[in-house]
């Protein structure tokens, strides 16, 4: 109820603001979804309905000045999430000013540092090495933060940016400041960054990321984090982390077309037996992905997360049919296969799950 | 045969040979004279594209500016896309998905992809108009297209980098628009027709204002893409075709 009455509250909120009515077209994405589960631990099979809701009010894209205000809610009455904060529903709210020589954005929105579908290495600002994720999405990270970032052209296709993130404590010792260069050398994009932040305790995270063509488009990036009050040579290793991908479309008879797309993540310095893993320490984990489409509309997807080292998977089976235009059919299956104690297993809420539903833009 | 007689009849058949040589143009020619009609200074244009298949039209609306041959940003306006855009630069291809704040960069197969459905790729999104750097021409002869006389010529790619290593295209002798085209692969099975469907003068030179694209490995398929409004040499700012301006 107290989620509810927030939802309701920042909605009306942004109309005030914003004022809907007169807003130049807002856009509405709306995912709606039915799950049936079958857990094999409880043995109970669940059915619910699930939405994804977001409602974006974008200013003109005209002048120097420019912002955008997006509230955004996930429900899902299998597992149903509390609303606790208000910031739980702004999506985005960020300004952004163009300055004769910079550019300001300041407010919440997302930062793409380096490259990755599941993992990233280089995303040091939010991480992009959990496997607690939902691969039924198309977009497996979207996670937004406050911040003010100051972009910085340096020529047609380099820039640098720095980036101060807020303490969300009170406490001013709790924020982190960071920045990135990015370039091309030759054929090469070229991405180096640092971040200091507070975590558990203070941390300072680099990052360096390459991406370029060999047929394949390929894309590589390795970062360490050192623990600013215990900067042991050990956690430095431990927290070295190297991602690295592979994507090829390849254009088959008709119109049909299949995207491959492989990434791997590695800790070094992880456990690299073959034995059970936890997802701290596991030594190196993989991201196939295969995407058939027999037509431009309509598309078949595998996706898999493993953890070779204890032959663990989460595994993903989906198709999408884009029927008109902004409207599209979705159904996925997903499931984890793994023994107890794996880093993918059938032990306590993990769950087999069917979804079926549509998701349309206006 | 007398010295006398010799060169009075090299003379006549040199003087019978130099009109012929002055009126022949060469496909080398009618292919420069093509791009330069289609390459301005600066230009920006707003328009749509639509894309009929069974279950109806879809539509997505854009604004492009360009400059030279080689530059060339794409925003599109339409609701399912807005603030997505596509720079083309010489040999380098960028998006941006303003969602995810998420640039990249495009290369390889990749460029082949339908553009939002359509029967266009991101490549014919934004092609370069500098021919010949990628084909050789052939000069195949004449026919009338939608009563227009056009050469008809055919060029073959120097290289694999190009989308289409066959084309075959309608070029119309006066105005030197591409009123028709059939882009093909090397062994000749058709990938793509287009056809002009309405032309709009502007600066003097007749340009398409709308335009058809049939992707032939689609079934039951079509594109529209129609140029609302179109301004030539006009003052843009260099800036607008940088990495700054397509991530703003």
């Amino acid at each position: 109820m107290v989620g509810r009455r927030l939802l309701c509250a920042s909605i009306l909120i942004g109309c005030f603001l914003f004022g809907i009515g007169a807003a130049q077209n807002p856009v509405v994405e709306m995912n709606l979804l039915s799950s049936t589960a079958y857990m094999l631990y409880s043995q109970d099979l669940m059915q619910g309905m699930g939405m994804d809701l977001k409602i974006s009010l974008l200013s003109e894209n005209s002048g120097n000045v420019r912002g955008e205000v997006a509230f955004r809610t996930t429900y899902n009455s299998l597992v149903p999430t509390p609303i606790t904060s208000i910031d739980d529903v702004i999506y985005k709210a960020y300004l952004r000013a163009r300055f004769p020589s910079f550019r300001l954005t300041a407010g919440k929105t997302r930062l793409s540092w380096g490259d990755g579908m599941l993992f990233n290495a280089a995303d040091i600002l939010y991480g992009s090495s959990s496997v607690s994720v939902d691969l039924t999405q198309a977009e497996l990270r979207s996670k937004t933060d406050w911040m003010i970032n100051v972009n910085y052209p340096l020529g047609f296709f380099s820039f640098a940016e720095a980036v101060f993130l807020p303490s969300m404590t009170g406490e001013a010792q709790d924020m982190g400041v960071g920045g990135r260069f990015y370039t091309n050398a030759g054929e090469t994009k070229v991405e180096g960054g640092y971040l200091t932040k507070k975590e558990t305790t203070r941390v300072h995270k680099l990052y360096t990321s390459l991406q370029g063509n060999i047929g394949p488009d390929w894309y590589l990036a390795s970062s360490i984090t050192i623990d600013q009050s215990n900067p042991s040579a050990s956690d430095i290793q431990k927290s070295w982390l190297i991602s690295g991908g592979l994507f090829h479309m390849q254009y088959l008879s008709g119109e049909r077309n299949l995207s491959l797309r492989l990434e791997m993540l590695s800790r070094p310095f992880g456990t690299w037996k073959f034995e059970s893993q936890s997802e701290a320490s596991c030594a190196l984990l993989l991201y196939p992905e295969v995407v058939y489409s027999p037509t431009s509309t309509l598309s078949f997807s595998l996706r898999a997360i493993l953890s070779p080292l204890d032959f663990s998977t989460m595994l993903s089976a989906g198709a999408s049919w884009s029927v008109f235009e902004g409207f599209a059919l979705i159904a996925n299956i997903a499931a984890p296969f793994g023994e107890s104690g794996d880093l993918f297993n059938w032990d306590g809420a993990s769950a087999a799950a069917l979804t079926l539903g549509a998701s349309w833009i206006y | 045969m007398s010295n006398r007689t010799r060169i009075i009849t090299t003379t006549l058949l040199f003087l019978l040979i130099i009109p012929f040589n002055l009126s022949a143009i060469t496909a080398e020619e009618i292919i420069n004279t093509m791009d330069g009609m289609q390459t301005f200074d600066t230009s920006y244009s707003t328009g749509s594209i639509k894309t009929t298949d069974r279950f109806g039209v879809k539509e997505s609306t854009f604004k492009a500016w360009s400059q030279g041959s080689s530059d060339s940003l794409i925003e599109f306006t339409s609701v399912a896309e807005r603030g997505q855009k596509i720079l083309r630069t010489k040999g380098s291809l960028y998006l941006f998905y303003p969602d995810a704040e998420e640039l990249i960069r495009l290369q390889g197969a990749a460029l082949r992809q339908s553009l939002l459905g359509s029967d266009l790729s991101y490549e014919d999104m934004t092609e370069e108009k500098n021919t010949l750097d990628d084909y050789t021409v052939r000069l195949d002869g004449s026919q009338i297209v939608n009563g227009h006389d056009c050469h008809v010529l055919t060029l073959t790619a120097k290289t694999r980098q190009v989308a289409y290593p066959i084309q075959k295209i309608w070029v119309d002798k006066e105005t030197y628009l591409v009123w028709k085209a059939a882009y093909s692969t090397a062994q000749g099975r058709l990938l793509k027709e287009m056809e002009v469907l309405d032309t709009i003068v502007v600066d003097g030179r007749t340009l398409p204002k709308q335009t058809k694209i049939e992707d032939k490995m689609k079934r039951d398929s079509s594109t529209i893409m129609a140029l609302d409004t179109l301004e030539v040499n006009i003052p843009l700012d260099r800036k607008i075709f940088a990495l700054e301006n397509l991530t703003w």
